[in-house]
């Protein structure tokens, strides 16, 4: 009973979507994916060029001799 | 370029507009406009008729099926729905039935049964609004949208003005203001706030240029039961008065705008609405109950 | 105001559609904006422990600078980013691990002083910048005196419904490596590398204050993947590390993002898993918490670990010739883990938004969470320092 309610409100949720307006929060500056996109890149590099794995999801800078 | 000012009573308070044009004809004709679309909106919107277009649409919504709004009226009822979201649920719509409870005139501090009994009538999450379709499914639903549409008719009656070519003026519509442009020579109006006991009086006096301001009060005299004081802004959650500001004045892009933070400033409460001023970041007034100003407005006197 | 509050966006938005006059001209702040940036940045690595170490112990240091410009052009229908770095490089790096007596590996620093350049120039266009759906091309340049990377990609932003957004895209570069003293050490003349990504990603919106991104990468690699620096200890030789013409990485990542705006502060978790065809694995986790404090300041504290287990062909060096085809002492290649945390701390005041900050990383063999036993002896432990600026103008 109280898992199908549950699933019930879940759905509710789910079927709501989040109005235009309601983005205000996810617009925020601090919401973004990188904030600040360029220290992001300066710091992905540092790591990158430090460590086994390459970069993130995303377009590929092009590699460079560092270690 | 010469002054003109028209005064005229409209939504229950006095009013005016502060205009500069080159001639008395142009003054007169976008004075003519503005005062049109503020009656308009009053006709249109005011809660003290049956037989206006809320009404009608009030009616026509307890049918089954509801009732398809028009343009206008959606975005309104979208502003009121995001207040609503954007107040927790105090900011309401529906929640007449639980204001007049606390009327002054009824001398006596409602009982718990009239609480519940006017709690279930109200709740905009009762109403079920999908734009442009609107039903009220619970007999005896009313809507009303005093508490944006002053701020709106402002907002309208400005861009009336700047529609027909004067570009300098301010809108007062019952102390909510909305500035057309700053005065021809590029300076800021003086416009006063009202204070929160006496609308006709202003409790202090800034510079506005552009955008708009508007004040939430509680102006009525309040309920005084038992030596304690009964506001009239009801959080409609509990059916019971907020104890917050006496008023808060906020200045925006829009008196639309500044109207919405203002009204949600007051019934957050003292607390919960001060640190939403804050972080809205616009420039605000608040008095408190002792008649103690405070906020980030600079008053010039 | 580079950043009008989360209320405020949210009032003005609820606003638009009644006074949409008023609207374009409020919520254009952050949106419309052109930005021009400078960073600096200092990155240090601590010296190795002498008792462990053959050389100049001083390691690595870079220094450097980033230009940035964004912008709108076309009527605002193009969105042009421009970014110019330029580092400074100096110091001695892990050259190759000997055994002692006990059999314990002593690092060998390149006992020459490192000094180089980097110049990157990178440029990415996005088409209707300000809508849910949109492409971006992108392509960067850069070159050191010994190695010029030449770089493009696509990336397709694609709204599904309100709540959900696709992304895809690929890129693709081009690498030459052209080693300084080739005759050296049998170091290669010249060689190059081509590398291709492709990834995906779907961001939800989960409700009006979260959002979730998933995504996946696939990279390939091909071409002359060894480091022409490195030599490696094989049994009584020391020989050039090779290592295989190809790799294949696949990677999974989590974003997630939530907002308390009742308190002017947001929450960031970033989680990525990556294996390659070296057999190298690893897990990255970041949590960053944005914190406003009013006045235009604000301040974000961010705390990473990563963890990796070694590629399959890593050992600090060989005892005995066993005839091995592939062998690396690269520590980058060997299992550690590393914590770093760092703080920035930002001011905005009018056009101008200033930013300084610094991170600590520290890497140790012990911190990883699995691999291999071999030896990592030239880990590293850096700090970087860093201070900028942006400015926003019309």
């Amino acid at each position: 009973m109280l898992a199908a309610a549950l699933v019930a409100s879940l759905a509710a949720c789910a079927a709501q979507p989040v109005q235009p307006w309601q983005r205000g929060h996810l617009a925020r500056w601090d919401m973004r994916w990188d904030p600040d996109a360029t220290q992001a890149a300066l710091a992905e590099h540092t790591h990158f060029s430090k460590e086994g794995s390459s970069g993130r999801v995303g377009a590929a800078g092009g590699g460079c001799g560092c270690n | 370029m010469r002054a003109f000012r028209f005064d005229f009573p409209s939504m229950g308070c006095p009013c005016s507009l502060q205009l500069e044009a080159a001639d008395e004809a142009s003054a007169a004709s976008a004075a003519a406009r503005a005062r049109a679309e503020v009656a308009r909106l009053d006709e249109k919107y005011s809660h003290y008729r049956d037989d206006n277009w809320l009404a009608r649409i009030c009616a026509g919504a307890r049918g089954d099926h509801g009732i398809e709004v028009d343009d206008e009226t959606a975005n309104l009822l979208d502003f009121a729905d995001a207040l609503h979201a954007q107040s927790a649920a105090r900011f309401d719509i529906t929640a007449g039935p639980l204001t007049r409870l606390w009327d002054l005139q009824r001398g006596r501090l409602p009982t718990h049964e009239e609480i519940d009994d006017a709690r279930a009538r109200v709740g905009w999450s009762r109403v079920s609004w999908v734009r442009p379709r609107l039903r009220l499914p619970l007999p005896g639903t009313r809507l009303d949208l005093g508490g944006i549409v002053k701020e709106y008719a402002a907002d309208r009656a400005a861009q009336c003005c700047r529609d027909s070519g004067v570009m300098h003026g301010i809108v007062d519509l019952g102390g909510d203001l909305a500035v057309i442009g700053a005065h021809a020579d590029g300076k800021p109006w003086l416009a006063g706030i009202k204070a929160p006991r006496d609308p006709r009086q202003p409790c202090a006096t800034i510079e506005i240029a552009g955008g708009g301001l508007a004040t939430s009060g509680d102006y009525e005299r309040a309920l005084v039961v038992g030596g304690r004081r009964y506001s009239h802004i009801i959080d409609p959650r509990s059916g019971w008065p907020v104890e917050g500001f006496a008023s808060v004045s906020v200045i925006a892009a829009s008196c639309l705008v500044a109207g919405a933070a203002a009204t949600l400033a007051m019934l957050l409460g003292i607390d919960e609405g001060g640190a939403y001023l804050r972080e809205l970041g616009l420039p605000f007034l608040c008095v408190d109950q002792a008649g103690r100003p405070s906020g980030s407005i600079e008053t010039l006197a | 105001m580079i950043h009008p509050s989360a209320s405020l966006s949210a009032l003005l938005g609820a606003a638009a559609s009644l006074l949409p006059a008023a609207h374009a001209s409020a919520a254009s702040t952050d949106d419309a904006i052109n930005r021009a940036s400078y960073r600096f940045s200092d990155y240090d690595e601590d010296a190795l422990a002498p008792a462990s170490v053959i050389g100049d112990g001083k390691r690595y240091r870079v220094l450097s600078q980033v230009f940035g410009l964004d912008t709108r052009i076309a009527d605002g229908r193009f969105d042009l980013k421009l970014d110019a770095t330029h580092e400074v490089m100096s110091g001695s790096s892990p050259w190759f691990v000997l055994p002692d007596a006990q059999q314990r590996p002593i690092q060998v620093l390149s006992g020459a002083t490192i000094r180089d350049h980097r110049s990157a120039l990178s440029a990415a266009l996005t088409s209707d910048p300000g809508a849910r759906s949109n492409t971006t091309w992108s392509a960067a340049y850069s070159a050191e005196r010994d190695y010029h990377a030449l770089s493009a990609g696509v990336e397709r932003r694609q709204a599904l419904g309100d709540a959900l957004t696709l992304g895809y895209g690929g890129s693709f570069s081009h690498d030459v490596i052209e080693p300084t003293d080739a005759a050296l050490d049998d170091r290669i003349a010249r060689a190059t590398k081509n590398s291709a990504s492709a990834f995906a990603s779907l961001a939800w919106v989960l409700d009006r204050d979260s959002v979730l991104q998933a995504g996946v990468q696939l990279n390939a690699e091909h071409g002359y993947l060894t480091d022409p620096y490195k030599l490696f200890s094989y049994a009584d030789a020391i020989i050039p590390e090779h290592r295989p013409g190809e790799r294949a990485e696949g990677a999974a990542l989590l974003r997630y993002r939530r907002s308390f705006a009742q308190i002017d502060a947001s929450l960031h978790v970033d989680y990525r898993y990556a294996q390659d065809s070296w057999g190298l694995h690893s897990h990255t986790l970041e949590v960053a918490w944005y914190q406003g404090f009013g006045s235009g300041w604000r301040v974000v504290p961010a705390l990473r670990y990563y963890s990796q287990a070694a590629a399959r062909f890593y050992s600090p060096f060989a005892l005995v010739a066993d005839g091995r085809v592939n062998y690396s002492s690269d520590y980058r290649l060997g299992t550690f883990g590393a914590f770093s945390t760092s703080v920035n701390l930002r001011k905005a005041i009018g056009r101008w938004e200033l930013s300084i900050g610094a991170e600590r990383y520290h890497s140790a063999h012990g911190l990883a969470l699995d691999g291999g036993n071999a030896a990592v002896p030239a880990l590293v432990d850096f700090t970087r320092a860093y201070a900028g600026f942006d400015f926003g103008f019309e």
